[in-house]
């Protein structure tokens, strides 16, 4: 107990921080640690998994997951949830292929209609939560039902195959660059393009200021409803692509297209370290969480165990992360108290 | 006896929609009234029904468990390897009800004693416990239960199924549970405030633990429930199912906020989505288009209050402002 608290003391002396600051650096770097003690456990287990083929396999996995960990993270940071990312990304991945695959000419522009799709489906849910406000829980609850329902009933049990994608999303999904898979590249320029504007643009200081005191952000005149809904847009924008890359990857598409990834999602995010009370964490967490899970599935494939091993492991890391986060949460506050404390006394 | 009605609202609603959604059914098809049919079809919805109402005061503390299903599985699994073991059922009753029971209590002790948010804990053991059910059910799964363990899913009490009226029997002592018990008071007490009830001396975390603990264990009676009609078990039971079971809960009335709802919204919530999936098959709709029609329950029901609430607001507003602003839509 005493070797805790005194390398908590040293990590933090480290960080050069006080209190709050410090235990959310620590808190991200024992991400790493995980990842990097994962890395040596399944080496010695299997040779074969510390290669250069293997890492590739790896993060091509984890791309996607780490896209709409992205998304579901600016949601998650506003202290709320979107559960219907999954479906988002079928809806869009099917519909949007199925028109392109009708219309031709409409081929090279299937980005644009996926952003056009992922921003209405993503400023509905915002809609529920901030304007009518319905739990985020049960309102994104419900649009998983309805967009995951919209697709099935369009798709009426039919397929697009993947002759009919366009041909260059498929030549991006299977193209190389520098040795990593396009869909590396796409997925770290998405995470720096987020975490740029989580970081640089008032709209992003806004969500987390939002996400660590509602109330205070009101007091402070910003516009919560305008927050949320602009959290929901940016989540369903990037469930949108992420949906359009899955496909693209897939091939033969049907209505199922990403149907329960949102709790991989979501697990990707609460191990990546973004707090599931809202305000704090980060993408690049997020993005770290998603390759924590794409390496325990790919090591415990590996070592041919059983479903039960990948399961157990996986819930004991989401477990232990929000453990880590409680504590993380009460030094944050503990330490936000004692500076207003000293404040007053001063 | 308007204040009955004020009082009842949401369920008086819930039955509106009931008559409505039997009169669309009973339209589609003129088997959906034939009351044997009416009680077969109400058998497929007893599983969820069960869940739903292990979930009902978990949701009133303000808390959620999403790991409901894989403890259904691992019910169900437990009961099926007792069963073709030669353990009879009424000792393995209570040794699977213990074991579920066990499986939820660890989440109420992670959400109550150590303080996390339930959606991530049972986000965990969700994955967890399924992966408890694989271990358990081996790769085939179990089969060739003995007819004692069958008798739930075959039998019939003066013409109702058994497993029909074993759900109205759970729906009435939910009601007593949560209506004129101390735990029941307690939970409706920690959902409006915990902090309120822990001034109050109410054992805030042991009622937590028990909840759970009874959730788990309604869990692993739908187990045997699923293991009577399917006449097998394996561990991948009911994936998926907690979304159906959750907008059962909330569609009946139970704030997700915690601290409201009554038992008898939940049993006419999962009465008025079995009618509405009995229709929908009827009339052909396949099942994913299904959740169209169950989603859009679910935010029409919690959000309408609300939208309602606005537009009036917004027309009043734009009454009074009439002369100032010339009007406005």
């Amino acid at each position: 107990m005493r070797t805790a608290a005194g390398l908590a003391h040293a990590l933090r002396e480290l960080g050069g921080l006080s209190g709050g600051a410090g235990a959310l650096r620590i808190r991200f770097i024992g991400v790493i640690v995980f990842q990097f003690l994962l890395i040596v456990v399944f080496t010695a287990l299997a040779p074969r998994f510390l290669t250069w083929d293997n890492a590739q396999s790896i993060l091509f996995t984890a791309a996607i997951l780490a896209i709409a960990a992205c998304g579901q993270t600016l949601v998650v940071l506003t202290g709320n949830l979107d559960l219907s990312v999954g479906s988002i990304m079928g809806l869009t991945g099917y519909i949007v292929f199925s028109i392109a695959s009708q219309a031709p000419g409409l081929q090279p522009f299937v980005i644009v209609i996926a952003i056009v799709f992922g921003v209405a489906l993503g400023a509905f849910n915002g809609f529920l939560v901030a304007v009518l406000e319905i739990p985020s829980i049960v309102a994104t609850l419900g649009t998983l039902s309805i967009y995951r329902g919209l697709v099935s009933f369009y798709a009426n049990a039919t397929e697009v195959t993947s002759g009919e994608l366009p041909r260059w999303m498929r030549t991006l999904a299977e193209t190389s660059w520098l040795g990593l898979s396009s869909y590396v590249w796409i997925a770290l320029v998405t995470v720096l393009i987020v975490g740029g504007m989580l970081r640089m643009l008032p709209w992003g200081r806004q969500i987390y200021a939002y996400g660590s005191n509602p109330r205070a952000a009101h007091f402070y005149g910003l516009n919560s409803t305008r927050i949320v809904i602009g959290a929901y847009i940016g989540a369903g924008l990037i469930a949108a692509i992420a949906g359009l890359l899955l496909g693209a990857q897939v091939g033969n598409i049907n209505s199922l297209l990403a149907s329960g990834i949102e709790l991989s999602v979501l697990a990707a995010v609460v191990i990546g370290g973004v707090s599931i009370w809202g305000g704090t964490g980060s993408v690049y967490g997020a993005v770290i969480g998603a390759i924590v899970l794409a390496t325990i599935n790919n090591g415990l494939v590996l070592l041919q165990v059983q479903e039960f091993y990948r399961l157990v492991l996986q819930g004991g890391a989401i477990v232990a992360a929000v453990a880590v986060d409680a504590v993380v949460q009460k030094r944050v506050q503990s330490a936000t108290t004692r500076r207003r404390i000293m404040g007053v006394e001063a | 006896m308007t204040r009955l009605l004020r009082t009842y609202a949401s369920e008086l609603l819930l039955v509106v929609l009931i008559v409505l959604a039997g009169l669309w059914s009973s339209a589609l098809s003129p088997y959906f009234l034939d009351p044997d049919n009416l009680l077969k079809s109400a058998q497929f919805f007893v599983i969820f029904e069960l869940m739903a109402f292990g979930l009902f005061p978990i949701v009133v503390l303000g808390e959620i468990d999403i790991s409901l299903a894989s403890t259904l599985a691992i019910g169900s699994v437990m009961f099926a390897s007792l069963s073709i073991s030669g353990v009879p059922l009424i000792a393995a009753l209570p040794i699977v009800l213990a074991a579920t029971a066990g499986l939820g209590a660890i989440n109420g002790i992670l959400v109550g004693y150590a303080g996390l948010p339930s959606l991530a804990v049972t986000l965990g053991t969700m994955g967890a416990y399924r992966g408890l059910a694989y271990l358990l059910g081996g790769d085939a799964g179990v089969v060739g239960i003995t007819p004692e363990y069958l008798l739930l899913g075959s039998s019939r009490i003066v013409m109702v199924p058994a497993s029909v009226v074993l759900a109205l029997v759970v729906a009435g002592a939910f009601a007593v549970l949560m209506g004129w018990t101390a735990f029941g008071r307690y939970s409706y007490a920690i959902g409006s405030s915990p902090r309120a009830a822990r001034m109050a001396a109410v054992p805030v975390n042991r009622v937590r633990v028990m909840a759970y603990a009874l959730g788990g264990a309604m869990a692993g009676l739908a187990g045997l429930v699923w293991v009577s009609q399917y006449q097998s078990a394996r561990g991948d039971n009911a994936d998926g199912s907690i979304l159906f079971v959750v907008t059962a809960v909330v569609l009946g009335g139970i704030s997700i906020k915690g601290g409201s709802g009554r038992a008898i919204g939940v049993l006419l919530a999962t009465v008025l989505l079995g009618t509405i999936q009995t229709g929908m098959r009827l009339a052909n709709v396949p099942g994913t288009s299904q959740a169209l029609v169950v989603g859009a329950l679910l935010i029409g029901s919690v959000g309408l209050p609300r939208a309602v609430s606005l537009l009036r607001q917004r027309f009043s507003s734009s009454s009074l402002s009439f002369g100032a602003q010339g009007g406005g839509a």
